[in-house]
């Protein structure tokens, strides 16, 4: 249904220009959508959210109550914590690589928020034209590279506590990114496409179910990516202090944590759009926009519970148990995971023609 | 003892002329005073006797002219002291760190405080003052002035090892401390460290130095019940235990048989909520925040237990000279038996947790192993000792308090590593309720103080205390007034650091912390 509603607004939208005369109201909802909704505030918003359910879920586990006081249920923290950092000092220490030291968290920040455009999360794109095929794999580069941007942020910063947190980072990055591509491969033969749009809207089963294993294997890789434990080793504040954060203040600081969390938001959609069935679900009554956002937002949290309930559960492993995890066990298991999902996309794909 | 009686006669035997005198330290332990140069030989002597020999404390007395310095040997259970005199103007004395290479820390610290010289020692640094302290001021020699102290030398006379760099250039030094995450406490660890390889720790203590030892010559005995209970938090009763304990051996006072049991509950209580503490911190520092915020909820009715015993949950002020100071209600043992019993159960769980959580086993098995011969050469003391395989416990070694009629067992892991560090302190909860239980079973009535005068006779005694780190030792010297001569503290984790830095070079930087943490180092004790 959000499919036949995509194709409706895009042929309206195309119509629109072709017309010309309605350039303005259209030139008005593409910058609503960019900015409000489903685009820049809306996913700021959701990220928030999302960071409040985790610390929540994460103090329930471990008998605690999490955040209370700021909002409904401390539901505001995240938003009070942001602007708390953006109006403290800001600090640039002496030796730093100054460019390099100051840009790098915003730029990593705008390309995990970039990277959005290509998801469906109203049941469209927010650029409605954005799709195309092989937008996965540009998704997927624009995270590594804002991976790289966070690893140079914290090798700038001429700290021992940056350089190590710095390096954690790239080495971790460099051995799970692999198995992720490879994983994220794998929905994409199911469909036959490497557009995401396309893999979400031939998603009438949600991959999770018809190839569990490799979503499984996704899950854990994007633990690895995300950094959260049991592979959080590149800001293990016992060993590096905050690793590559480590001289970070003030407002620079607010973005870094922002780009952190927007990158966990973005990896879990991520894993939505691909094996979730993305926005899609039962559409009840009203808008179907709104039905596709609610259900974008539900499997979103479910996700993301779920990568906390992993969190809560182990203990932080070493840099190279982190390796050895990847090479000898990750990468293998999402190259045969990998052949199995060609396996099935054999006489599935059939189906699509 | 007959071991010891053995060893004594031989010992004089071969020191012949250069054996001065042998007097009884109360309670009961031996001293021997030789010439400068022949402790040596009898410590040699000692160390050829008994392998398992070890140095507890080195003790250095301000006697006016002189300096009496004391090497309290551990061996076969007690302590005999060796006992010289050097001068005080021209304080030198041979180093005995190369045969006990755990007399390291105990010769540097005498050096700093009371400016002896030991010749041969392989790093003379200074280990607690400061590097801007002045070069000619001791502390604890009497005629150091307290007030007035020139502070803020230039920075030519620092030689502080901040500065040193290592000249290798694969090699990054990275700072532990003063201020870090995984201490909770001040102290500086440099780690030299290649990639993510430690090749070299260099220790500095003493940030929080508070003089206590200096500060108890100038408050009366009761006074110093207070102070010595504030060298550190945690451990607060085994500290006033281990006190009063040698007041009380220099008085010739008996405590009553209700205090004793008392006694044994607060400090099982204080063993048991350390352990929790530490077993906690440890889940912190191998990432696992579950394992941490778990313990430490389990941990509160322990302290609950010791709120409603002594009306304090943390520093307990609960130990006096001559008993306790509040009795136990009877209509509370029930409440306190069932709060253990449900520790006991959750322990059941921790243990099993322990054994079998994949991450934990992966962080702490076969890291930072301390062999039993390096634990014995170290002179490590408490669960490090234990965890490596070496039995020594003081409450069984020389039982004090009621613990020669409770029984218990001693724990004892042969592994060496983190792990079994974790796990013998694991063990030693449940014994602990044990201990308790049985304790609250069969408390004998009575008092449970008996008054005692406030100046004490002239006097030596030496108490040892099984602290929840391991042995803690008090030297206590009286003049017969009502302040003490001179009061030595011998904390166990001053103790156990040198370890640390065997066991973590070599190592992976992301194993120190959990390294540093199954060692349960405490550095408000370190810098009493």
């Amino acid at each position: 249904m959000c499919q036949q509603s995509l194709q409706a607004l895009t042929h309206v939208s195309h119509a629109q220009i072709d017309e010309g005369e309605l350039r303005v109201s259209l030139d008005f909802t593409l910058i609503f959508r960019i900015l409000i909704f489903p685009g820049f505030t809306f996913i700021l918003l959701l990220t928030m959210f999302c960071d409040w359910v985790e610390r929540k879920i994460e103090a329930r586990m471990q008998n605690r109550i999490g955040p209370m006081y700021t909002g409904p249920a401390g539901v505001l923290q995240p938003l009070a914590d942001f602007i708390k950092l953006l109006i403290k000092e800001d600090i640039v220490p002496f030796n730093v690589r100054n460019f390099v030291f100051k840009f790098a968290p915003i730029i990593s920040l705008s390309f995990f928020i970039f990277s959005f455009v290509f998801l469906p999360i109203d049941g469209a794109n927010i650029i409605f034209d954005s799709c195309f095929e092989g937008d996965l794999i540009l998704v997927l580069t624009l995270v590594s590279i804002a991976n790289f941007l966070l690893f140079l942020s914290g090798w700038s910063s001429t700290n021992p506590y940056s350089v190590i947190g710095a390096t954690r980072v790239l080495t971790q990055l460099t051995a799970y990114d692999i198995p992720l591509f490879i994983l994220a491969l794998a929905p994409a033969f199911l469909a036959g496409s490497l557009s995401i749009s396309t893999i979400v809207s031939r998603q009438h089963i949600p991959f999770a179910l018809m190839i569990p294993w490799a979503f499984a294997l996704f899950i854990v890789a994007l633990q690895a990516e995300l950094e959260k434990d049991p592979f959080d080793v590149p800001h293990a504040e016992t060993e590096i202090v905050a690793g590559y954060e480590t001289e970070y203040t003030g407002r620079r600081l607010a973005f870094l944590k922002l780009a952190k969390d927007v990158q966990i938001v973005l990896g879990a959609a991520i894993a939505v759009e691909l094996f979730l069935g993305g926005p899609h679900g039962p559409v009840f009554y009203g808008s179907s926009a709104f039905w596709c956002t609610l259900w974008f937002t539900f499997k979103l949290l479910v996700v993301i519970a779920f990568t906390e309930y992993l969190t809560c559960i182990f203990a932080r492993l070493r840099i190279d148990q982190v390796l050895s995890v990847n090479w000898r066990l990750l990468l293998p298991l999402s190259l045969l995971s990998l052949a199995a999902a060609a396996g099935v996309s054999l006489w599935l794909n059939p189906l699509w023609r | 003892m007959r071991d010891v009686s053995v060893v004594l006669k031989d010992l004089s035997n071969i020191l012949g002329s250069k054996m001065i005198q042998t007097r009884i330290l109360r309670p009961e332990k031996i001293y021997m005073r030789v010439q400068v140069g022949a402790h040596r030989d009898a410590i040699k002597f000692i160390l050829k006797r008994d392998e398992d020999a070890g140095i507890s404390a080195i003790t250095g007395v301000d006697l006016g002219e002189k300096i009496e310095l004391m090497y309290h040997i551990r061996t076969h259970g007690t302590i005999i002291t060796i006992g010289t005199e050097v001068s005080k103007n021209n304080a030198k004395i041979e180093s005995i760190t190369d045969l006990i290479p755990g007399a390291n820390f105990h010769e540097r610290e005498v050096s700093d405080l009371l400016g002896v010289i030991f010749e041969g020692h392989p790093d003379p640094k200074r280990l607690i003052l400061p590097e801007d302290w002045p070069r000619n001021i001791f502390p604890l020699r009497k005629d150091a002035p307290i007030t007035n102290i020139p502070s803020k030398m230039g920075d030519s006379e620092c030689s502080g090892d901040v500065k040193q760099v290592s000249g290798d250039e694969r090699l990054i030094n990275v700072v532990m401390g003063p201020q870090h995450p995984a201490l909770i406490e001040p102290e500086r660890f440099s780690l030299r460290v290649e990639g993510e390889i430690v090749r070299q720790v260099e220790p500095r203590i003493g940030y929080v130095h508070r003089g206590i030892e200096k500060a108890t010559e100038n408050r009366t005995y009761l006074q110093n019940i207070y102070l010595v209970e504030r060298i550190c938090g945690i451990c607060n009763a085994a500290h006033t235990v281990c006190f009063c304990q040698a007041v009380e051996a220099i008085m010739g006072v008996n405590i009553p048989p209700r205090a004793k049991y008392l006694r044994t509950i607060i400090l099982e209580l204080n063993r048991i909520h350390s352990h929790m503490l530490l077993l906690g911190h440890a889940g912190l520092e191998i990432g696992y925040e579950t394992l941490f915020h778990y313990i430490w909820r389990d941990r509160e009715p322990i302290m609950g237990i010791m709120e409603n015993l002594t009306g304090n949950r943390v520093i307990t002020s609960f130990i006096t000279i001559g008993g306790v100071r509040r009795d136990l209600r009877e209509e509370y043992i029930p409440i306190i038996k069932t709060e253990l019993d449900k520790l006991k159960d959750k322990m059941n769980f921790y243990r099993r947790l322990f054994e079998n959580d994949s991450t934990i086993k992966v962080r702490t098995k076969g890291i930072g192993v301390l062999s039993k011969q390096d634990a014995l050469k170290l002179c490590v003391v408490g669960p490090v000792a234990r965890g490596s395989g070496v039995r020594i416990d003081v409450r069984k070694d020389e039982p004090y308090a009621a613990y020669n009629e409770i029984e218990f067992n001693v724990i004892t892991y042969d592994d060496g590593d983190s792990w079994a560090r974790f796990m013998v302190r694991l063990d030693e909860i449940v014994e602990s309720i044990n201990i308790i239980q049985y304790a609250l079973n069969h408390l004998p009535s009575g008092p449970y103080r008996v008054r005692v005068p406030r100046t004490v006779p002239a006097g030596e005694a030496i108490s040892r205390v099984e602290a929840p780190r391991g042995e803690l030792f008090y030297y206590v010297k009286s003049n017969g007034s009502s302040y003490p001569e001179r009061v030595k503290i011998r904390t166990p984790t001053f103790s156990n650091i040198p370890s640390f830095i065997h066991i973590a070079e070599g190592c992976n930087i992301a194993d120190v912390p959990a390294i540093f943490a199954s060692l349960d180092p405490c550095f408000s004790c370190t810098d009493r």
